[in-house]
């Protein structure tokens, strides 16, 4: 018995040394099969592509819809300067000795970070897309984002690199960690200008899903393109471009000549596109997506979709949230109300309605915009639409929304102030005179006025505390069942206005201007300037109101148009929308327009202008380059410091 | 050959259980000894806990001999006038003269010859290790009433550092042995229990049930475990019964009472007023008042109570032994609804079958279940000015500050909504050793082995915020979440071992083939507006809001190993180890995967050279040397082959949802091994007859090719992407002093243990850019600087504040004049944090040429100069007092607390805030600049730099007071042959920390630096994952009662 065992035992010792060592040739252990994650290859094929132009369009979001983003493109122009609770972001970008603008802050970051990630991911699909049998309209999409996202920067930063590590315009699979910039002409004449042809020619009419590009989005960037490049090559304001080179002066005519062409080309065949009948319709929230907008970074109420998968509960700030709106919101919630019996309240509380949301207070538009020669002096309010459809002036109560039972509270005048009506508005300049400023409501320092229930104050007495909020930004949600909305605090689920089609019209004038056809400019913006004089609805009185001043505007145009001008009607078209850096920088007007504002303080009464100057050299015309940039960079200190743009250096 | 290895390991193993079932139980009953008829010897052996049993008596000069009983009693036939020799493992052999009534009292081996050290596939006793291995035992290291090994372990053994990742109970502690030497792979160190890799973690295991631990510290003693051990390796032992030995049941258990160790010093309502008032940002809210006080803290903390009870049997069979126990943790936090429950099973069993053939199994599960909604931000926001009441005493939703909405929470809120207010986190963890031995009937010392380990780890982590919850709007809907996830290894391991002596001559030769692999999988969802909050996270299908499956997550590795040991001893006098280990991993890239690496150690015991003889004052002399190669494959799996980022997008509102992608990580089809070569010197002494002993070590290791995420500039337009750069260094020393200082006088005994460390690692290269000098350029990006650690601050440096008196008038090239700080800080204002700048910011004439700015940044090293833990008992008769503490010198911590990225130090009066020493014009030489000026983001400028702090400190971690009940009749008649009674305080007091002294709380690090804090530090995550003080749970001081008895 013993023995048989220990012969079993030794048989069974020799078959697992002979199976120990056929294990030397076994290696499936070590083969990898990801199964949760997708590897580059898939990038080859056709889902893949369309997933990349799917992100092509996402991108949109991390610059459009962002609070710093919008900060770099409005503080520290002639329509924004920082408010009460701003943050260094704000400050910086004020460059009016409150900050600096170096190379660490946000408004450096600007889209540096997003957009060659996205050129990138447009590479690969332009080089991978035939072979995986994409055709050539889906393929321009791919023409048309590079293009877009070389203009953003080109714009922005000067001369930027068009090769990312395997050479120009190519699809990046090295891990080089060097960089060289090529210069503002080249990004233009490389890329920009044959991308957007190549783009116009092969896309569709009519978009391929709601809000993807088409011919004519191609011609308002082609246009804008030529237009920001003709006064490139013109430089009568003598900015300094980088990197270096030579541009050649007599050559902007031939560019503005394009750019009026092809603004023009869109105008007279604008495909699904079209005019709104008048400015609140543009930027109702019930309207988004209307004919007039042509591209913008879309959002809605889904949250892994229509979010990028950042909830609604609480935002906190970043993209891809959509959450611009509360920098130029001021916060309101803070008024302070008597009920019947005495007790304070909080009559305007947080609510997630379009002119209300959350209320961040870092950005305040300048007083001088709406007192006498500001775009929006009393002579424009009393006939131009866009005043009432561009800001949140009255402020409506809404403490029954969140349970509080108060009838009503005691506004101005004694007055009784019932929920949904007007606690507090801005009134114009010319009606300050009539105004007792009580400091009523025990805290804001409000005035009252005769034949007015809620209270007051002049625009004059702008702060950076208290200020007109931007509600064509605002939020807008179907979710609030009656209430404030639990959702106040989220970003916004609308989308974000990129391109609008009267652009076009402006860009065509300003093209005019410069070619010296002042008819066709006068043509243009009166296009624009008739429809403003239309109104439907007065969104601070929230009710229907039917107007037309449309002659009067007519009546107003200046019979010569100057750029100046052009810059006006731009601000009132697009205020507050992240427009504005860019049309001073290309009309090279910052400097003039921008360097001295006005504004009352920071303290919750204060009601005394103040007058400031911003230090606006030539060369931040161009914005630094970021430091994560030249941190990133595996290149000798000199190198680095050559590539930051000059203005910046140390 | 297309055999798997899974398959053919499995085979492997079949063949092996198949062979058992054929095997019959053999008798193994040896013939008793012949007893020659002439005297009875009585008596009785104990030691100082109690008596033993299962001591060794023998008659001297005879095989006549017999072992102790139960009760510690033996009877021997002698013949008259005989010695008897008592011996007894781990104890010093006495040789008494036979009688009746002896009563010997055993002595612990002083000199710790015969102590075995576990060192990995096999046993070493500790005279013969050549490599650098420390070892601690059950009973030392359950001095200290801990939920996880890795708590009691710390500060006990030179060089292995265990850091306190979060306070929250149940949670995880960071270990790093000697130091990090990666810079993306994992640093962390394998840990081994009973035999086989261990995939969970260390919480997973009840400390109580550790026999003992050993840590493999230097490569020539991990070089066997391969790339696995490359960061050190923690070998765990459980409790196994003793062969032959009557059944012992034991129980153990305390009761905890934990109290806040410090509460986070927040500011109190007039102190507030005082500040907002100053700071001039804010004015009060409605719910707002001067005169209100609330400590938000008070109301919300609770007195936590915790208790572990652990019961096992263990004894042995004939030919086996046997050992089972189960455990129940209960552990409550001071943050009410937080806790974390555990119940544990174990057991194992070892028989010999026949003369040739020994199984077992070893198998240790638990069930574990973390709970708790932590809302610390919001109880140390909270204005100190706003109650939680209203005006008729009820509580309030919420309170309005000047610029937030504030839920009100107290430990009354958060009780009340505990049903529909949950996080919670329930898991089953089984790890599983079979092994079967055969040993070679022919030639003696040859034997072949083979383990199997079977392990599975899931997790369910659900949670539920029901309906206008933490919300300012009541009827906010409500949403819930789960992600449930698994893990399951398997490894096989084949082993043939020669163990064999030749008279002097001691040789041992492993060689062994192992496979393992490991796969995870995770699936999870999420949804909003779920009909009924009592449904919690268990009916998210029945939601009727935004649904979502997410967090969906799959990965598999594996490892092939072949490896071969030789352990060679001379006499005891010369020691030689030589190791050759081969590895490839599934997770480097194709023609990259196999690595081999050698080890080789030697020793040499120098007390037993003949010059040595007369130097009677030394018990033990040994000098150890070794070298080894280790490697490292610690990337995440698919690392190789780049990777895609999702973005999601709508087009349109509710249409033509689509996924978007773009290439995010670039492949690396040149992606291999990182390796490491480390030299280790040991000396290891024993003097005054055991009285003084220790060791000392010097080791320096090399990283080759380290593995790095490398991040790329954007202009790549990819974000980064995983290769081979650089390398790394880490020397450092360790130093372990044990004395007996009083040794059994009058009955009082006092033993004293010291451990001191000191690691300093180094990036000593990088691949790329050289600077103008010619130097690597400083990669910025990823913050790796070369000649520093790999860890560092880089960042301002914290300089003072401004004051009147660092501002000079100066004049500008074009004669205007201006001041150095409108230069230097524009749009600064006096009381705002001064940082250092460089020299040449100032020109000849002291005028600044620029502002400060990022070439003003500092890399600041992190290293602590000196790491050390003591511990000492005193005893007296049955009571004994113990002290174990831990130390630290210099070093940097980080508080969430003070930086700007906590939100606790806002300086603005917008919340509440810490209680700092702030600069006014009446108190200039304050630490923290002025409130309301100049600000980065919602914090004071430069804010960051205000979260370093000196990280030194001395803790006395637990004092412990405890009585022996032995030799008391009433109690042995109980049948009680050990019974032990302790208080122990935990936390007790914290001295020398600068950390400590500014804010009184705890300066052990709580938090990782992406958690508790309200804006991630995102330089101390990711690539550079750090420990920080943050608003976790505070820490708490602990009062502990417990109760050991053994049948």
């Amino acid at each position: 018995m013993k023995t048989k065992n220990i012969k079993y035992i030794i048989a069974a010792g020799l078959v697992c040394c002979g199976l120990t060592t056929t294990m030397t040739s076994c290696n499936d252990v070590l083969d990898e099969q990801p199964r949760s994650q997708f590897d580059p290859t898939f990038f080859n094929t056709k889902a893949g592509i369309e997933g990349g132009l799917t992100s092509l369009y996402a991108h949109l979001r991390y610059f459009y819809g962002n609070g710093y983003w919008l900060n770099a493109c409005e503080t520290g122009t002639d329509e924004y300067t920082y408010a009460q609770s701003a943050d260094g972001n704000f400050k910086d970008a004020d460059l009016s000795g409150v900050g600096s603008m170096t190379p660490s802050n946000s408004i450096a970051g600007g889209c540096w970070g997003t957009a060659f990630a996205n050129i990138n991911t447009a590479n690969g699909i332009i080089e991978n897309g035939a072979a995986a049998g994409i055709d050539a309209a889906l393929l321009a999409e791919a023409y048309f984002f590079r293009a877009f996202d070389y203009f953003l920067l080109v714009q922005y930063y000067g001369g930027v690199p068009l090769d990312l590590g395997a050479g120009e315009l190519k699809f990046n699979t090295s891990t080089v960690r060097t960089s060289v910039r090529n210069t503002v002409a080249e990004v233009y004449e490389k890329c920009i200008f044959p991308d957007l042809e190549k783009a116009l020619a092969d896309l569709p009419e009519n978009p391929r899903l709601t809000g993807t590009v088409t011919k004519n989005v191609a011609r308002l960037y082609l246009s804008k393109a030529y237009l920001t490049y003709a006064w490139w090559l013109e430089n009568p304001g003598g900015i300094p471009t980088y990197p270096e080179c030579s541009r050649n002066s007599s050559e902007a005519q031939n560019y503005f000549q394009k750019a009026l062409q092809t603004a023009q080309a869109a105008i007279s065949n604008p495909g699904p596109y079209a005019l709104q009948p008048t400015f609140y319709d543009v930027n109702v929230a019930t309207n988004d997506r209307n004919s007039e907008i042509m591209l913008y970074a879309d959002h809605d109420e889904d949250e892994k979709f229509g979010n990028g998968g950042v909830g609604y509960g609480w935002g906190s700030g970043g993209s891809p949230e959509n959450f611009a709106y509360w920098m130029e919101t001021w916060n309101y919630t803070e008024m302070i109300a008597k009920d019947p019996s005495g007790n304070n309240i909080n009559p305007v509380q947080r609510e997630a309605v379009q002119g209300l949301g959350r209320p961040w207070t870092r950005m305040a538009p300048v007083a001088d915009a709406f007192m006498d020669g500001g775009v929006w002096e009393d002579a424009v309010k009393a006939i131009d639409s866009r005043y009432d459809a561009t800001f949140t002036l009255s402020y409506f109560t809404n403490w029954d929304k969140s349970g509080g039972a108060a009838a009503y509270v005691v506004g101005a005048n004694g007055s009784q102030i019932k929920p949904g009506e007007s606690y507090f508005s801005w009134v114009p300049q010319s009606e300050d005179s009539q105004i007792n400023y009580t400091g009523a409501d025990g805290k804001l320092g409000f005035g009252e006025m005769p034949g007015h229930d809620d209270f007051v104050v002049a625009v004059n007495h702008i702060s950076r505390k208290k200020y007109p909020c931007n509600w064509k930004i605002g939020i807008y949600r179907t979710d609030n069942a009656g209430g404030l909305g639990s959702k106040v605090n989220g970003g916004s689920p609308r989308p974000w206005n990129i391109a609008k089609f009267s652009e076009f019209y402006l860009i065509a004038a300003e093209a005019a201007v410069k070619l010296g056809n002042n008819a066709e400019a006068v043509k243009m913006v009166n296009v624009l300037r008739a429809r403003a004089g239309k109104q439907t609805y007065c969104v601070n009185a929230r009710a229907p109101f039917v107007a037309d001043h449309s002659a009067e505007m007519l009546a107003a145009t200046p019979a010569t148009i100057t750029i100046d001008f052009i810059l006006d009607e731009r601000s009132r078209e697009f205020w507050g929308e992240g427009y504005r850096w860019f049309d001073l920088v290309r009309t090279q007007k910052w400097a003039e327009r921008a360097t001295t504002y006005h504004i009352a303080g920071s303290g919750y009464t204060d009601k005394d202008l103040e007058k400031f100057t911003r230090d606006i050299p030539k060369g931040y015309y161009l914005r630094p380059i970021p430091q994560g940039q030249l941190d990133g960079m595996m290149m000798s200190t000199e190198e680095k410091a050559a590539y930051q743009n000059p203005a910046y250096r140390n | 050959m297309s055999f798997n290895a899974k398959k053919t390991a499995l085979c492997v193993g079949l063949c092996f259980l198949g062979m058992i079932g054929t095997q019959q139980a053999m008798a193994a009953t040896e013939a008793v000894a012949s007893v020659q008829q002439a005297k009875q010897a009585t008596g009785n052996v104990s030691d100082s806990q109690g008596p033993l049993i299962g001591a060794t008596i023998t008659e001297k000069g005879t095989s006549n001999g017999t072992v102790t009983d139960f009760d510690g009693n033996f009877t021997l036939n002698v013949k008259p006038g005989a010695t008897l020799v008592v011996s007894y493992v781990g104890y010093e052999t006495q040789e008494v003269k036979a009688g009746t009534g002896l009563r010997v009292i055993m002595k612990e081996d002083g000199h710790l010859v015969n102590e075995v050290v576990v060192i990995g596939y096999g046993t070493q006793r500790r005279e013969a290790v050549t490599g650098s291995v420390a070892n601690i035992g059950g009973e030392k290291l359950n001095q200290i009433a801990a939920s996880n090994a890795a708590q009691a372990l710390q500060g006990r053994v030179a060089g292995v550092l265990m850091t306190q990742t979060s306070s929250k109970p149940g949670a995880e502690m960071q270990i790093r042995i000697r130091g990090q030497r990666s810079l993306s792979a994992s640093n962390d160190p394998l840990i081994v229990l009973d035999g086989i890799p261990f995939m969970g973690q260390l919480s997973d295991i009840n400390p109580t049930d550790i026999k003992s631990m050993d840590i493999l510290k230097d490569a020539s003693a991990t070089a066997i475990y391969g790339s696995r051990g490359a960061n050190g390796v923690i070998i765990i032992t459980t409790y196994k019964g003793d062969q032959g030995a009557p059944a012992k049941v034991s129980y153990n258990g305390y009761v905890s009472f934990k109290k806040v160790f410090h509460k986070y010093p927040m500011m109190d309502g007039p102190t507030f007023t005082k500040f907002r008032q100053y700071a001039g940002k804010y004015q009060n809210s409605l719910d707002e008042s001067d005169d209100t006080n609330t400590d938000w803290q008070d109301l919300y903390y609770q007195t936590g109570v915790s208790h572990n009870h652990d019961v096992s049997v263990a004894g042995g069979t004939n030919g086996g032994s046997y050992s089972f126990g189960a455990g129940y943790y209960h552990d409550e936090s001071v943050v009410p609804t937080e806790g974390y429950d555990r119940v544990s099973v174990r057991g194992n069993f070892d028989q010999k079958v026949g003369e040739y053939l020994r199984f077992g199994l070893s198998t240790n599960n638990s069930y574990r279940k973390n709970q708790g909604v932590n809302n610390m931000y919001n109880v140390l926001s909270t204005t100190p000015l706003a109650s939680p009441y209203d005006e008729n005493g009820n509580l309030k939703r919420y309170n309005t500050l000047p610029a937030d909405d504030q839920v009100v929470v107290t430990k009354e809120t958060v009780e009340r909504d505990k049903e529909v207010w949950l996080s919670e986190n329930k898991g089953i963890g089984s790890y599983n050793t079979l092994f079967g031995e055969l040993k070679c009937p022919w030639v003696e010392g040859l034997s072949y082995r083979i383990n199997i380990g079977l392990n599975f780890r899931s997790s369910k982590q659900g949670g539920f915020t029901g309906t206008g919850i933490n919300n300012k709007d009541a009827n906010a809907v409500n949403s819930g979440s789960i992600y449930e996830n698994q893990t399951r290894n398997w490894a096989v391991e084949n082993l043939l071992t020669y163990d064999r002596a030749f008279g002097k001559h001691n040789i041992n030769i492993v060689g062994m083939y192992s496979a393992e692999q490991t796969t995870y999988e995770q699936t999870g969802a999420s949804a909003q507006d779920i009909p009924a909050d009592y449904f919690q996270y268990y009916a998210l299908d029945k939601a009727t809001g935004q649904a979502n499956l997410t967090g969906y997550n799959y990965w598999q590795s594996g490892l092939i190993s072949w490896m071969g040991r030789a352990m060679y001893s001379y006499d005891n006098k010369y020691m030689l180890s030589l190791a050759l280990r081969s590895d490839a991993s599934s997770r480097l890239a194709k023609g990259h995967q196999w690595h081999t690496y050698p080890a080789v150690s030697a020793g040499w015991n120098i007390r037993r050279e003949n010059f040595m003889e007369d130097l009677d004052w030394i018990d033990n002399l040994k000098l150890r040397v070794g070298f080894g190669e280790t490697s490292n494959q610690s990337i995440n799996p698919y690392s190789t082959l780049g990777g895609l980022a999702i973005r999601n997008y709508n087009f349109g509102n509710g249409t033509n949802y689509k996924a978007g992608y773009y290439v995010n990580t670039l492949p690396n089809p040149e992606l291999g091994w990182e390796y490491s070569k480390t030299w280790n010197f040991g000396l290891d002494f024993s003097l005054f007859s055991g009285r003084l002993s220790g060791s000392f070590e010097y080791y320096i290791q090399k990283t080759n090719d380290i593995l790095l995420d490398v991040s790329l500039p954007s202009t790549s337009g990819v974000d980064s992407y995983t290769g081979n750069i650089g390398n790394t260094e880490n020397k450092g020393w360790e130093l372990t002093l044990n004395g007996i200082i009083i040794d059994n006088k009058n009955g009082w005994n006092w033993e004293a243990g010291i451990n001191l460390y000191q690691n300093r690692n180094k990036l000593t290269k990088l691949t790329g850019a050289l600077d103008e000098d010619g130097k690597p350029a400083p990669d910025k990006a990823n913050r790796w600087f070369v000649g520093y650690p790999i860890d560092v601050i880089y960042d301002y440096e914290y300089d003072g504040l401004w004051n009147e008196s660092d501002v000079y008038e100066v004049t500008l090239p074009d004669g205007t004049k201006t001041t150095n700080f409108a230069i230097l800080e524009p749009g600064g204002n006096l009381g705002m944090i001064k940082v250092k700048y460089n020299d040449d910011v100032l020109d000849a004439n002291g005028v600044p040429t620029r502002q400060i700015g990022d070439d003003d940044r500092r890399v600041m090293s992190m290293e602590p100069d000196l790491i050390g833990g003591f511990n000492s008992t005193v005893g007296y008769k049955n009571l004994d007092l113990t002290i174990i503490g831990a130390f630290q010198i210099g070093g940097k911590l980080i508080s969430a607390i003070h930086s700007a990225n906590g939100y606790l130090n806002m300086l603005t009066g917008r919340r509440n805030n810490i209680d700092v020493d702030y600069w006014t014009e009446d108190n200039t030489d304050a630490k923290y600049p002025r409130p309301g000026g100049i600000q980065s983001g919602d914090n004071p400028k430069y804010g960051t730099t205000l979260g370093y702090f000196d990280a030194g400190y001395l803790k006395v971690r637990a004092i412990t007071l405890g009585y022996n009940f032995d030799g008391i009749k009433a109690i042995k008649d109980f049948g009680i042959s050990r019974l032990r009674l302790y208080a122990t305080i935990q936390n007790p007091f914290v001295l020398f920390s600068p950390f400590n002294n500014e804010s009184g709380l705890d300066p052990e690090t709580n938090s990782w630096a992406t958690e508790n804090t309200a804006v991630s530090f995102s330089e101390y995550a990711g690539k550079h994952r750090m420990p920080i003080v943050g608003y976790n749970t505070p820490s708490t001081r602990n009062f502990i009662f417990g109760l050991n008895v053994t049948f």
